[in-house]
């Protein structure tokens, strides 16, 4: 049986680890063996919270039958509908395992990104682990208030991370990021109240429940409008995308590189949860035309943005306002296709974006920052720029990379889902990636640099480049491995005929 | 032969590492790693071929497990079409491995260059071995990324330029296949491309929309006008290696990938209807429009390779014209219906791909000696380039459709199928004339490319004009084994043709 402690666990360890880090790094700054131990402490800690992770993937699926919602209440009086709820299911499941997994790889790269042995890294690392903690968290909430908390502390504890290089343009987007972040939780709340005023919980099945039977709908869209305009704030949905860029940008790479493989990612699966979980279509909403157009128009926006970009860094981070747009594509088809084609987009486009991140800030620390400084680098650095060529024809779509079967089912299940209209802006849009992607690749090979020096790369920033670069690799040709791991969910989805 | 088909896929992939630290010794071992690996591939597909004479449904197939979520499996199949191509497709990989050793000599990367190649060879002969249509993609864009480096690091002038063109016109035709594959994924539940083609039966409606993004998107590959503006760029800032693969394979691809999937798999499920009719009328209308542009700009071009670039446009106008003469009447039950004119289109495929390849490595041959590319500058190469002009001439007489060369077969039987037909749709008389007419504009400019280059002496005041500074001497003998293997094909196919149409002539049944 799943108990408390198998969900509380790599949660509170994760916590716990993360409180440990700061007297630990100090004591091995001290002494000599400073890489080494670093790599031992954080080894540790990824080794329990995903032996907790795998434990608990076991445990459930160990059950005789593993119900869609299992729930595990604090309290077990008669009152547990009112109660924080743990609830697991496949979804929450494959989340916390990827999660963990491409958090373990993040924080390789941070490690010899942001020096350990200069002073504030520690609390760096100690936040990630915390952020890492409370997606986790997310993932495993049950009602919509723990799953409001736990997700505001992990992406207004973000911006911590953001900030580590306080410089004026870091500042800067902080500031906006935590504005659109307060923002976002305002709606959140408000629409949150609206629910419980209407359902009187906030469990999830509850709600669900209660809203099915659910006559008078006009409060229930309201509710939805305000929750709907929270996420899409933090998700960075058209027309609420703009901080995103601007935060990436400026970010540190590890830490861009961790927001958009963790928190971005994530915000997919708040929307994922809420849309198909609980606003069920048409049993409760149909929100499906409205996502649609949605996602249409961040599919064109965050395209058409990133052609005309001329830093490399923030063109990135506009293919992650696309990249949510494709993944909306899929959400809205509401088939089981179409959540196979999520589940399996949210994966690769957390890695790919992470991969180019990863590339870019090697390539960035040397000074090369826009598409210009990027002329020749093919010569110069040939292995960062490798990766970033290989996440630069994942994002394209091209096989045999990852990105190409994501892709191809996102658009398959457009196409079941009678939105082929959705499925053609799609593969227009995906030209148009491959257009500025290609002006970068030309950029990085074809053009002349201005010196032909080649630059010592720091191999030990490339292996954790290279893992993510090998696992788009793999996935691309053998997307088995992954879907496998996909299939129990499809197995619960609520709206299956 | 057990596991021969997957060899092939995979021997080129595995030789990788090989062949980079081969080539970083001597580029030499890289190019004979990529050639043997290639000349065991021929070995291994021909050992298919008696499977295919012999068997009932004259095919063979191997299937390995791959996505079963996505009911994709990785089957590879050849029937007598698609192992007359591939052959053709690897014997020009042979060929372009040879031809590289001296002609690349002293350019930079080298390894990466042979990686490259090897690379492109798994796409290039993948596409003809799957009937898998996820797989058939994944080989599609396979050989598109190979070919827009290689064409960008290794080209002349502003080859990345080219090669971007390249990329972004191909790509944007493959997207528009991904679009039809999907949609036949998700009416029919698979991408297996037999199942699909009697599954979709039952869905007139949507495989008129499924047809047409196919057709589109390989048209784009194939060159026809007007989506060829990539093509002249690609084939003329391309080292001579990749344009012979470029013209040879790459584009036949499109043409091939037209006749199994739109023409084999969607077509019977709008055979009969007036659709289906004026779909194939369309190919024709498209096929004599392109005929007629690229011969008449490889007419007035001076630049040596654009002159071959429009040239192929033309022969795929040819190709496509013999497409548009597939039976317009519903055919159950078989892979593809073979007629004449449908024979006479894949060997055109076949004798086509040997032929421009021969004519791009002798221009090779050519620029590589004199480091000229305009006609103009050039003349009376045949007394100093004897072998190159040998080679030149018969390439040149077998793409202006002269017997006793391979492309005089081809068109011969593509004509006796139009024949064929006119006699029960009038429709296609005025297209077989043009197409007819459009044969003298290929001698026309045929002939003045020879004529130009080696023959007619040089022009007073030119490069080549009595300097003795220049002093143009023939090909090294790498070069030469590379264009003789292809002179014997050319030669082969023309004299004895029976071997790959016969093979051709297994499949399907009229």
């Amino acid at each position: 049986m799943v108990g408390i402690f198998d969900v509380a666990f790599p949660i509170v360890s994760l916590i716990a680890f993360s409180l440990l880090t700061i007297p630990v790094l100090r004591g091995i700054r001290k002494t000599g063996y400073k890489t080494a131990l670093t790599l031992v402490w954080f080894a540790i800690a990824f080794s329990v919270a995903f032996a907790a992770v795998a434990n608990l993937a076991l445990q459930y699926y160990a059950l005789p039958s593993p119900q869609p919602f299992l729930s595990i209440s604090l309290s077990d009086s008669s009152l547990s509908w009112l109660s924080s709820v743990f609830m697991i299911d496949g979804i929450s499941v494959y989340m916390a395992i990827m999660f963990t997994t491409v958090c373990a790889v993040v924080m390789i790269y941070s490690l010899f990104y942001v020096d350990p042995s200069k002073r504030p890294s520690e609390r760096y690392y100690a936040i990630m682990l915390m952020l890492t903690a409370a997606v986790i968290g997310a993932v495993f909430s049950g009602d919509l208030l723990t799953l409001f908390i736990f997700w505001e502390a992990a992406a207004a504890g973000s911006s911590f991370l953001m900030l580590y290089k306080k410089n004026r343009s870091s500042l800067n987007a902080t500031l906006k990021y935590i504005v659109m972040i307060v923002i976002a939780s305002a709606f959140i709340v408000f629409g949150l109240s609206l629910v419980y005023g209407i359902t009187g919980t906030l469990n999830f099945w509850a709600v669900k429940e209660a809203l099915t039977v659910l006559a008078d709908k006009t409060l229930l869209i309201l509710a939805f409008i305000f929750i709907a305009a929270g996420y899409a704030i933090e998700a960075a949905i058209v027309p609420f995308h703009f901080w995103l860029p601007d935060a990436y940008g400026a970010a540190p790479s590890s830490t861009a590189a961790f927001l958009s493989a963790v928190i971005d990612q994530g915000s997919y699966y708040v929307l994922i949860r809420v849309l198909i979980f609980i606003l069920v279509p048409t049993a409760v909403l149909d929100w499906t035309l409205m996502l649609a157009v949605m996602a249409a128009f961040t599919m064109i926006v965050g395209n058409l943005f990133a052609l005309i970009q001329k830093n490399v860094k923030i063109l990135i981070g506009y293919i992650c306002v696309a990249d949510v747009g494709y993944n909306l594509v899929a959400i809205t088809s509401l088939t089981s296709d179409g959540l196979r084609a999520n589940l399996y987009f949210f994966l690769i486009g957390g890695i790919t974006t992470a991969l180019a991140f990863m590339a870019v800030g090697i390539i960035n620390h040397y000074g090369f920052k826009t598409l210009k400084d990027f002329s020749g680098i093919g010569r110069k650095m040939p292995l960062a720029s490798l990766a970033l060529l290989m996440a630069a024809l994942s994002f394209a779509g091209m096989p045999p990379f990852g990105g190409f079967i994501a892709k191809y089912m996102v658009f398959t299940s457009a196409i079941e889902a009678n939105l082929a209209w959705l499925a053609v802006i799609g593969v227009l849009m995906s030209v148009v990636q491959v257009a500025y992607l290609f002006r970068l690749v030309n950029y990085m090979y074809g053009k002349k640099p201005k010196d032909e020096v080649r630059i010592k790369e720091p191999i030990k920033l490339l292996i954790p480049v290279f893992i993510l670069a090998g696992t788009i690799i793999i996935l691309g040709l053998f997307p088995q491995i992954v879907l496998n791991l996909i299939e129990p969910v499809i197995r619960q989805l609520p709206f299956i005929p | 032969m057990l596991y021969s088909l997957l060899l092939v896929f995979l021997l080129p992939a595995l030789g990788i590492p090989f062949v980079y630290f081969g080539g970083k010794k001597s580029s030499k071992i890289a190019a004979s790693i990529v050639a043997l690996i290639a000349i065991i591939n021929i070995a291994l597909v021909l050992t298919t071929v008696p499977t295919i004479l012999n068997s009932a449904n004259h095919m063979y197939i191997e299937e390995y497990a791959w996505i079963p979520v996505l009911n994709s499996h990785f089957t590879l199949f050849v029937d007598g079409i698609s192992v007359s191509i591939a052959i053709i497709a690897m014997v020009l990989i042979v060929a372009a491995a040879l031809f590289s050793i001296k002609y690349m000599e002293g350019k930079k990367n080298l390894p990466v260059y042979y990686v490259l190649l090897s690379l492109l060879s798994v796409g290039l002969v993948g596409v003809f071995l799957t009937s898998n249509l996820l797989l058939f993609y994944f080989c599609w864009e396979l050989m598109l990324l190979p070919a827009y480096f290689i064409i960008g690091s290794w080209g002349y002038r502003e080859s990345y330029r080219a090669a971007f063109k390249f990329f972004i016109f191909t790509h944007a035709g493959a997207v528009f296949v991904l679009l039809g594959i999907g949609a036949i994924y998700m009416i029919t539940g698979t991408t297996d491309l037999f199942a699909a083609q009697t599954a979709l039966l039952s869905f007139p409606e949507l495989a008129k929309w499924i047809i047409i993004a196919l057709t589109a998107g390989f048209a784009v590959k194939m060159a026809i006008v007007p989506l060829h503006m990539w093509l002249p760029d690609a084939h003329s800032e391309a080292p001579a290696t990749m344009s012979a693969l470029l013209s040879g394979v790459i584009i036949s691809a499109g043409a091939y990938a037209i006749l199994r999937l739109s023409l084999g798999a969607v077509f019977p499920a709008v055979a009969g209807t007036e659709f289906g009719t004026s779909f194939l009328h369309g190919l024709a209308v498209f096929g004599v429009i392109s005929a007629f542009f690229g011969a008449f700009i490889a007419l007035v071009e001076n630049d040596i390779k654009r002159i071959i670039a429009y040239s192929s446009i033309a022969h795929m106008g040819y190709v496509l014209f013999g497409l548009s003469l597939y039976p317009s009447e519903p055919l159950i039950g078989g892979a593809l219906a073979i007629t004449t004119a449908i024979t006479g289109t894949v060997f055109h495929i076949l004798t086509h791909a040997v032929s421009k390849g021969l004519l791009f490595l002798s221009a090779g041959a050519v620029m590589h000696q004199t480091e000229l590319r305009d006609i103009r500058e050039m003349g009376g190469l045949a007394g100093k380039m004897p072998f190159t002009s040998t080679s030149a001439i018969i390439a040149g007489l077998s793409i202006a459709g002269s017997p006793p060369f391979a492309c005089f077969i081809s068109e011969f039987l593509i004509f006796v199928g139009a024949f064929d037909i006119i006699r029960t749709n009038s429709f296609y008389l005025v297209p077989t004339i043009l197409m007819l007419l459009a044969t003298v504009f290929s001698l026309a400019y045929s002939l003045r490319f020879v004529y130009r280059i080696f023959i007619a002496p040089p022009k007073p005041g030119t490069t080549l004009d009595g300097n003795e500074k220049h002093k143009i001497t023939d090909v090294p003998n790498s070069m030469k084994i590379a264009m003789l293997i292809l002179i014997i094909f050319v030669v082969l196919l023309g004299v004895y043709p029976a071997f790959f149409i016969n093979l051709i002539n297994t499949v399907g049944f009229i």
